[in-house]
């Protein structure tokens, strides 16, 4: 990372702090009065307590000086509350700014950059760097403010009360600093280390446990133990080295002090002694060098802590800085009315240059039939079906739904036209209910009930502990791959989409229910045009017309007895995959049957 | 390992509750920890020697001080200075290398009693059986090694120390500043209680603001996490604009809870620093005082300052000590409830080593219930299973959910012993023999192949740990993932990420088999997969299967037609008895269950047409 991004970053950083100028600015002074409040405190203790009052025996002045320190001590402590409840508020004010500046970035991005990105890399940006930037931006900074505050100013009185000493004082300082900084900078990596180290352990572990019968079936328990102990002394090496940094540097950074301190002490007395330094002055002196100590020493730590902020801030935009690519265009329209006519012209596309899935693609279907996709994995098939609700933009050509190019029209006029039911169904940690009307929050609870009736999904939802109101996920509550799959159904019917696209994949639903599936969605299909990637013969019986894609082409077309007479691409995929599946799905289906019954 | 974080040590606070404080259990504990010190008493010396001399050393500055100033003001600033700035510097020298040995033994000791612990704990788990897997949840399990190891952590690095070293400087304080001036002192302390009680109260709320802040954060991170997940979804039902008001209202009400915190920070700390401004000006006023009086000197005054700061820290860090304690204390509860647990199948005095089988199994009349939670046994779900399987058979089980085919195969492998009747291999009751010597001859590939994080190849050659990288070119060869293996980035020495999750499902079955394949036992129990793979891997698998099967006695618990077809022998279950085996042939011919369930795909298959 070159040196002008880095400081571009920062500055980009702080940007985030713009709408808080003036709490800021109130923050600062109240940090810079508390820090008057406390430099003036020592000031008294020294000038006037002790030479003033103590020396010169005046009772009166003693009393009069320890009020002054005590309401000293008062205005320092208010100041200093009124800082940390400012800046605290401003700190969170802040992080849920840049939590909903990411997040509104997120939903907007497209398929491509949720293909090319793993949820857990985006999650660790999102909390993992969030966290190192809101902490800089929110504490780091007011603290180093505050530091860089407290050492200018004691350094600035030092020089005041005896430049000499002070001259010393300052000898110590930039060591101090530095030290400080260098922990922190070898001291991070170390601990990241660590933390990695503790990771492979817990991999380790969490393997071996669900592994068990592996494990146990090849009798390998002797090298599971040693393959844990191999992780578990890297783990100790590791914090042991930690260790070491910890207990080189903590303790060398309490005695650089200490020094300053000696020679002051040696110094100073003998100042005092010969009567050029009167004893109060010497006392504020030592009572100085003790607030200097630790501001000194968070120094160092804040400059390491602004570093791996930036590097977080980097990683945080970006994200933001990812362009929106399938997002609508400035003249867009609402998608005209229709009956969900679908055509793809001339579409070629790619999820990586030169890698075509799509090549000059053709096909046009009516509105209102039904068209199971079929081919090889690879083939294009749920490529093909996303570009309709434009998932993806084409590289080139166009998809048309009932007569409008979909770029042309509004994003979410076009997807509320479309029902989605995805191969692996994604439902949400909310209620059935909530599921179900995931698309149309306003549905009536008859409604909802209606489309899990038509999806053959109410009947299992009567059942379950809290029905409509049961919490997907919670209290053990996990819902069997057919299951899933009804509620997506029910998600998309419950939209009244014109189109609707049925990624039907592995899920094992059992005999009946499907069955029952198949007559409720020849119900739904009516009226509504009907993509089917289709695994199984009984779903293909569904379909109108069977497409048979094969390298990101329409290679076939017709009916299932057509087809076998006249695609071998067809025949093949017949024979090895569709039937070999049934059989498996028969015994197993008839196993939920029984336990249902 | 702690990482150091501001605020970091309230996030610690568990809702961790011991069950048992009687003395027997305390002993327990305590007997537990000891023993782990017990290799490394010298070091544990060690740190406690240097923890003492390193607080004692810290002790000394202030009282130095005071007499370099009595030297100054008494004039005398010669060789007898020089003395007490020297002291004072030695001291300081000796603090550095006291903390120094302390902070690295302590940290020592500690990590290594952790790592120790991890071990026992781990070797523990490999030898209990598969029945307490089957009652314990895995997360559970996982939990016991992760986070309640790194909450005993807590208290054996840093709390034990924390404790001795807050105490110690307390105490040495006090007792400094009395034999000072016990006057100045008794009245200097009065601001203690009030430090105490400020701090008990910030604590109790702030644990209890800091488990809100946790627990909204945690939607926060899950609300996160799930939308990202399902973002596609979030995308084509057009809900973008209302997901981002529910994440609004997450991060809303997580800055809201947050805001306590900044309230209770925001007064607690200057309290503090009021607190000890109070404490210096009752030094400056009551030692003036007593100055006047000439009941002390100038000094003993300095000295004072510099003492009040040693009582602000140690209190507070005593007061994060108790949660930690607390959990800390659950955690090595739970831990050694873990390490308490016997496994139920071990070998019996006697056993003796399987000698080199050809394979025949015999089932005599077995029966079976599991046991459950608490020693009590549950419904019978085996009755009477008879079976013989000559050497070299392959077993189609066939059967509904629950029909007992997993329950056969976890017999065979003496997961489990039978309640009653007999499993004999080659004419050996499995009870006779000792469970590494039989798992030795035989294999077990699961549904979906279950793989674990390291190389393709350490994956291959789990069973046979000195395969050489030509044996498992072949088994890799032989079950077709040659191929694919290649393509990989690293070819066999890819890693496979936790379980295998950079490799497609039929991939991981190749890779399964290849290592079943390796193992070369003389029995094989496979539970095929009942997710689709794509058609040429499906093709793969069904040759790799062949392989596999022939020369050796198989069980396969089946779903593919035409593995059950190939079977010598068809099995078929109901409610754990056997109802009907044979060839494929002989069972359509008896028209029975089977024939039902073949002919309901059948049927299924001309539906389409």
């Amino acid at each position: 990372m070159s040196a002008v991004p880095y400081r571009r970053t920062f500055a980009r950083l702080l940007s985030f702090l713009q709408p808080y100028k003036r709490g800021l600015a109130i923050s600062a002074v109240l940090a810079v009065g508390s820090q008057a409040a406390q430099i003036a405190l020592i000031w008294v203790t020294g000038r006037n307590v002790i030479d003033e009052a103590l020396l010169k025996h005046n009772a009166q002045k003693l009393w009069l000086y320890v009020g002054i320190i005590a309401v000293l001590g008062v205005v320092s402590a208010v100041f200093m509350a009124g800082r940390r409840l400012i800046s605290g508020k401003q700190a969170l004010d802040v992080e849920m700014d840049m939590r909903q500046r990411l997040y509104s970035h997120f939903v907007r991005l497209s398929f491509g950059f949720y293909d090319r990105n793993q949820t857990g890399q985006l999650m660790s940006r999102a909390t993992v760097d969030l966290q190192s930037v809101r902490f800089f931006l929110g504490y780091g900074l007011v603290f180093f403010f505050q530091n860089i505050l407290t050492v200018a100013s004691v350094t600035v009185v030092l020089f005041f009360f005896e430049w000499r000493l002070a001259l010393i004082v300052l000898a110590v300082t930039p060591f101090l600093i530095l030290l400080a900084y260098r922990y922190s900078h070898i001291a991070h990596p170390t601990l990241r280390d660590v933390q990695q180290k503790l990771a492979d352990v817990a991999t380790v572990t969490e393997e071996n446990i669900v592994g068990v019968h592996v494990v146990k079936a090849f009798a390998q328990e002797p090298a599971e133990e040693e393959k844990f102990r191999v992780r578990n002394e890297a783990l100790f090496r590791q914090t042991i080295r930690a260790n070491r940094q910890r207990a080189t540097y903590v303790p060398l950074l309490s005695f650089l002090p200490l020094l300053a301190q000696a020679a002051v002490l040696l110094l100073g007395a003998r100042l005092v002694a010969n009567g050029s330094l009167p004893i109060g002055y010497y006392v504020s002196f030592n009572l100085y060098l003790a607030l200097l100590v630790t501001p000194l020493r968070s120094l160092g730590m804040w400059v390491g802590q602004a570093q791996r902020a930036t590097a977080s801030g980097e990683r945080i935009f970006q994200i933001l800085d990812e362009p929106e690519d399938v997002a609508d265009r400035p003249d867009a329209v609402e998608l005209p009315e229709g009956g969900g006519a679908i055509r793809f012209e001339d579409v070629s596309f790619s999820y990586l240059p030169g890698r075509p899935v799509l090549e000059d693609l053709d096909l046009a279907l009516d509105a209102g039939t039904t068209v199971a996709l079929i081919g090889h994995t690879g083939s294009g098939k749920t490529t093909l079906s996303s570009l309709v609700p434009r998932f993806y933009d084409v590289d080139s050509g166009r998809v048309l739904v009932d007569g409008a190019d979909v770029r042309d029209v509004q994003l979410a006029s076009l997807r509320r036209a479309i029902g989605v039911i995805a191969q692996d169904p994604f439902l949400f940690s909310t209620t059935v209910r909530d599921n179900i009307a995931f698309g149309l929050p306003e549905l009536t609870d008859d409604e909802v009930e209606r489309v899990a009736t038509l999806a053959q999904a109410h009947e299992f939802i009567d059942r379950l502990p809290q029905g409509y109101d049961t919490v997907i996920g919670e209290r053990g509550i996990t819902l069997s791959g057919g299951q899933r799959q009804r509620i997506a159904i029910a998600r998309a019917l419950a939209v009244d989409p014109r189109i609707l696209i049925l990624d039907d994949a592995t899920a094992s639903v059992d005999a009946t229910t499907e069955a029952r599936i198949r007559a409720g969605l020849r119900e739904v299909m009516q009226g509504r045009t009907t993509l089917i990637i289709a695994h199984r013969l009984s779903t293909i019986a569904l379909a109108d017309e069977v497409v048979v894609l094969d390298s990101g082409r329409v290679c076939a077309r017709g009916t299932h007895d057509e087809l076998l007479e006249t695609s071998s691409i067809y025949r093949e995929i017949y024979e090895h995959g569709l039937l070999e599946r049934q059989f498996a799905d028969e015994v197993e289906s008839r196993a939920e049957v029984e336990e249902v019954a | 390992m702690r990482v150091h974080q501001p605020g970091g040590s309230l996030m610690r606070v568990r809702g961790a509750e011991v069950e048992d404080w009687s003395w027997n259990s305390t002993r327990r504990r305590l007997g537990v920890l000891w023993r782990l010190t017990k290799p490394y008493r010298l070091r544990t010396f060690l740190s406690v020697f240097s923890l003492l001399a390193a607080t004692a050393t810290a002790l000394a500055p202030p009282l130095l001080a005071k007499r370099a100033l009595d030297d100054a003001v008494n004039g005398t600033t010669g060789t007898a200075l020089i003395v007490v700035v020297v002291v004072f510097v030695s001291l300081g020298l000796a603090n550095w290398g006291m903390t120094y040995v302390e902070t690295y033994m302590t940290g020592w000791v500690g990590e290594r009693i952790l790592a120790d612990l991890r071990k026992q704990l781990f070797g523990h788990l490999q030898r209990l059986s598969l029945g307490f897997y089957e009652r314990n949840r895995a997360g559970v399990l996982i939990s016991r090694m992760t986070n309640d190891i790194e909450a005993i952590d807590q208290l054996v690095t840093d709390g034990i120390t924390t404790l001795a070293q807050s105490t110690l400087m307390l105490s040495g304080t006090a007792f400094l500043l009395i034999f000072l001036d016990w006057e100045l002192a008794l009245v200097t302390l009065t601001v203690i209680p009030f430090m105490i009680i400020a701090t008990v109260i910030f604590r109790v709320r702030s644990a209890r603001a800091y488990s809100s802040v946790r627990e909204r954060l945690g939607l926060v991170t899950a609300t996160l996490a799930e939308d990202i997940a399902g973002m596609r979804m979030v995308q084509a039902f057009v809900r973008e604009e209302r997901a981002t008001e529910n994440f609004s209202t997450v991060a809303r009400s997580y800055r809201d809870s947050n805001m306590e915190t900044v309230v209770l920070n925001g007064l607690y700390f200057p309290f503090v620093s009021l607190l000890a401004t109070l404490a210096l000006a009752i030094v400056l006023g009551y030692g003036g005082h007593l100055y006047f009086q000439g009941a002390i000197v100038i000094g003993t005054l300095f000295a004072f300052m510099l003492y009040i700061n040693n009582f602000f820290d140690p209190v507070q860090q005593l007061s994060q000590l108790y949660s930690t304690f607390l959990s800390a204390t659950a955690a090595l509860d739970k831990v050694i409830g873990v390490l308490d647990e016997k496994p139920e199948v071990v070998d019996r005095p006697g056993a003796r080593p399987l000698p080199h089988i050809s394979g025949r199994v015999r089932f005599e009349d077995v029966h079976f219930s599991y046991g459950l939670r608490g020693g009590e046994v549950g419904e019978e779900v085996l009755h009477g299973i008879d079976l013989d399987v000559p050497a070299g058979t392959t077993v189609a089980l066939v059967g509904h959910t629950g029909a007992g085919k997993s329950t056969i195969a976890k017999l065979l492998a003496r997961f489990y012993e039978p309640t009653s009747g007999r499993i004999t291999i080659d004419g050996y009751d499995l009870n006779d023999v000792t469970m590494e010597s039989l798992r030795r001859q035989l294999g077990i590939v699961p549904q979906e192949g279950f793989l674990f994080a390291g190389t393709v190849a350490e994956n291959i050659a789990f069973a046979q740990p000195d395969a050489t990288p030509e044996e498992i070119v072949r088994a890799a060869q032989t079950v077709g993932a040659h191929d694919f293996i290649l393509r990989l980035e690293d070819g066999y020495e890819t890693q496979l990420g936790e379980r295998g999750s950079r490799l497609s499902l039929g991939q991981r079955q190749l890779v399964a088999f290849a290592r079943a394949l390796l193992a070369d036992p003389r029995i094989l129990i496979l539970d095929e997969a009942t997710s689709s793979v794509d058609i040429g891997t499906e093709r793969t698998i069904e040759r790799a299967l062949r392989t596999l099967l022939a020369d050796r006695t198989s069980f396969v618990i089946a779903h593919r037609l035409s593995t059950i077809r190939d079977a010598d022998l068809i099995v078929v279950l109901e409610h754990g008895q056997v109802i009907e085996q044979g060839s494929h042939d002989e069972l359509l011919a008896l028209q029975g269950l089977y024939t039902s369930l073949y002919g309901d795909w059948a049927g299924a298959a001309s539906a389409a047409g």
